[in-house]
């Protein structure tokens, strides 16, 4: 008996990193099937307000890496030339008014609406969440994800996977409290070319926001070598000099 | 022609407070179209872009206060100062290969019951970029080097003319310069390290804040980037000017939270001041400035920015009680016998030394911004508040920004100066100040 139980009890210490390394896997294919490592693309932000009306920013954005997203605001004229910065957990933002960088948090927001900082510099997720749980779904699995760090923006993340490319269509993002704090729907799957297939909508709802919808549209999404010091403060005023 | 701009900045703003729904496009989001093109994919290669600006300003004098009396030592007959502004800012670039040429001009057009119409135009940038790799560039021109991690204050940035604490986001006029940036990222702990000298010379011709002996001043950036920290150590040297040398510091400590500071020593700094009888002296030593503050936002999405800043140029509250003693004697000289010798030596030092913002050694800054309350989105109201810690004086400055319509920009700010006699703040010229803008981006 005593024998039983103990084989029983190596088995799951065996297997318990075994599940959670299967998730972190599967983790770390959804974010090369979202994008390749080092890319551009350009992005469209629509917030919708309750009544309807709207407001709309255009976005170039670079990524290398797990970790480091720059960006620059292309419009409304209002905002044109603000350019972000994220390298890991680290986040600036440059206005050329102000003409230095800033240093901002993930919880702010540069545009308003529901769309955080987080989420608009949104790294490859495996860099910033552990999956902690694979759970079968229909036609796919849910991944529980904990944050790795707490300057991460979202405590808890439940991820809907799906078909033999595991791309996401749900995201559920919690706070530490356990409180909902908004949905983001991955819609539209288009072929980018070059072999990206990836959704082209992403549309977020929260609780905190009742009847207001935020949208990223993406265009363009195509590989691109860049060399780490376009990551950098000192580039962030000559990032939009990047678009061919 | 006063009356009619003054009924059209109000229709303005009266069209600018209307609800955005007003102007609402009847859409829900499965309505939008998603497969767009972007126009703005297709660069191109010259980019423009302007900021139109009307502004209302309503100034109410204390007439009580020693600098209203040193200005208007025979009184006003209104104790309302208005001034309509309209302000045109336009910028433009044009980039051939690793060439790009930037400019930035601001034009204004004022009027007040003082100066009747004027109007005022400069350069405020104007340089061409070399930029052979993203780890190179070389700028030549005039140029903006903002340096320093301060919202409201920024002790190390050498080579910056001194912000506006009213308005800190303001946008400065450069100084005509060379400078470069040298970018090496690593794979390390140290993982960026970046250097930008700066040669700025100095004549009659040009530069002329800095003197009129000519001179070049050296100076120099070397940021690191490690530990998730930003760190810069900064110097700027001259014949002609007091050699400086500083670091500052910026660090986000969780999602909501981040720390900076900034220190600066000038070497030699030479203060004047004066006693109450208008004598002036000299006084030579090493000012030492510094600045630690803190970012914080709340699950709420109120944001705190609070800074300290020790002001070690600034005057204390002796030396601040004898500058105001000379003005309330030159003042009551005046009025007894017509005498305006007193008065006026109190006038060139306030224009030379002491009639400037922050003039005194230790200020607390607090601005408090909460973002989209009662879910009325692109509107922020907010607070800032300034503290001088020497003399308890100071100005709370409640403000609105909505910009209902893209690219259309509403504000409105109100400043209310407190202060006993002999303060900083219960002297200065006015007691309070409403400004309301509209500013329209295209």
């Amino acid at each position: 008996m005593r024998k039983a139980l103990l084989t029983a009890f190596m088995c799951l210490c065996i297997s318990a990193p075994a599940f959670a390394l299967d998730g972190n896997e599967m983790l770390e294919k959804v974010d090369r099937n979202l994008n390749p490592e080092s890319f551009e693309m350009y992005r469209k932000l629509i917030n919708i307000e309750s009544d309807g009306s709207k407001k709309e920013f255009v976005m170039y954005s670079v990524k290398k890496g797990k970790d480091k997203i720059a960006s620059v605001f292309l419009s409304p004229a209002s905002e044109k030339g603000r350019s972000t910065l994220r390298v890991g957990e680290n986040m600036w933002l440059y206005i050329p008014n102000v003409g230095k960088p800033i240093r901002i948090t993930s919880l702010q927001s540069v545009t308003g609406g529901i769309f955080n900082n987080a989420d608009i510099m949104r790294v490859d997720y495996s860099a910033e969440y552990n999956c902690e749980k694979v759970e079968p779904a229909d036609d796919g699995h849910i991944l529980h994800l904990k944050a790795k760090t707490n300057t991460v923006a979202y405590d808890k993340v439940k991820m809907r996977v799906y078909g033999e490319r595991l791309l996401p269509d749900k995201l559920e993002c919690f706070a530490s409290s356990g409180m909902l704090i908004k949905t983001l729907y991955f819609k539209k799957v288009k072929d980018f070319g070059s072999g990206i297939v990836r959704p082209a909508v992403i549309e977020t709802d929260s609780p905190l926001y009742k009847g207001y919808k935020s949208i990223i549209v993406f265009a363009k999404v195509k590989a691109k070598d860049l060399p780490d010091e376009v990551f950098t403060l000192n580039y962030m005023s000559k990032v939009e000099g990047l678009r061919k | 022609m006063k009356l009619s701009l003054r009924i059209l900045f109000f229709l303005i703003f009266i069209y600018s407070s209307i609800p955005g729904y007003i102007f609402a496009e009847d859409k829900s989001s499965d309505m939008i179209d998603l497969d767009f093109e972007i126009p703005e994919v297709e660069k191109k290669p010259y980019s423009f872009n302007a900021e139109f600006k009307l502004s209302e300003t309503i100034r109410g004098f204390d007439e009580d206060s020693l600098l209203f009396n040193q200005k208007y030592p025979e009184g006003r007959d209104d104790d309302t100062f208005f001034q309509t502004d309209l302000n045109l800012k336009v910028e433009g670039s044009y980039q051939i290969g690793i060439v790009k040429l930037y400019a930035r001009l601001n034009g204004e057009l004022y009027y007040n019951d003082d100066e009747d119409w004027e109007n005022d135009q400069r350069t405020e940038e104007a340089y061409v970029s070399l930029l052979p790799s993203p780890s190179v560039t070389l700028d030549i021109g005039k140029k903006v080097s903002k340096w320093g991690k301060g919202y409201a204050w920024n002790p190390a940035a050498f080579f910056s003319r001194p912000k506006d604490i009213e308005d800190p986001d303001a946008t400065l006029e450069g100084y005509y310069a060379v400078s470069g940036d040298l970018i090496k990222s690593m794979d390390s702990p140290l993982r960026t390290v970046a250097l930008t000298p700066v040669i700025l010379p100095v004549s009659g011709h040009i530069n002329d804040e800095w003197g009129t002996e000519r001179d070049i001043l050296w100076g120099g950036k070397i940021y690191f980037f490690a530990f998730d920290t930003d760190m810069d150590i900064m110097f700027l040297i001259g014949e002609e000017v007091e050699d400086r040398f500083g670091a500052d510091f910026s660090k986000n400590i969780s999602v909501n939270f981040e720390i900076h500071g900034e220190a600066a020593i000038v070497l030699d700094y030479m203060k004047y001041i004066t006693d109450h009888q208008g004598n002036l002296t000299e006084k030579k030593y090493n000012a030492k400035n510094y600045l630690l503050g803190i970012r914080y936002l709340t699950s709420h999405d109120t944001t705190y920015i609070f800074e300290y800043f020790r002001n070690g140029q600034g005057y204390t509250r002796d030396e601040m009680k004898d500058y105001f003693t000379l003005v309330e004697d030159g003042y009551q000289e005046h009025i007894n016998s017509q005498a305006m010798a007193k008065l006026s030596e109190s006038r060139q030092y306030g224009s030379q030394f002491y009639n400037r913002q922050t003039i005194m050694k230790d200020y607390f800054y607090l601005k408090v911004s909460q973002k989209e309350p009662f879910d009325i989105l692109y509107f922020t109201p907010s607070v800032a508040c300034i503290y001088n810690i020497n003399d308890k004086s100071g100005s709370v400055t409640p403000q609105i920004t909505y910009t209902p319509i893209t690219n259309l920009e509403f504000e409105i700010k109100t400043s209310f100066l407190l202060g006993k006699d002999y303060t900083e703040y219960g002297e200065k010229l006015n007691d309070c100040k409403v400004y309301a803008a509209v500013k329209y981006y295209f």
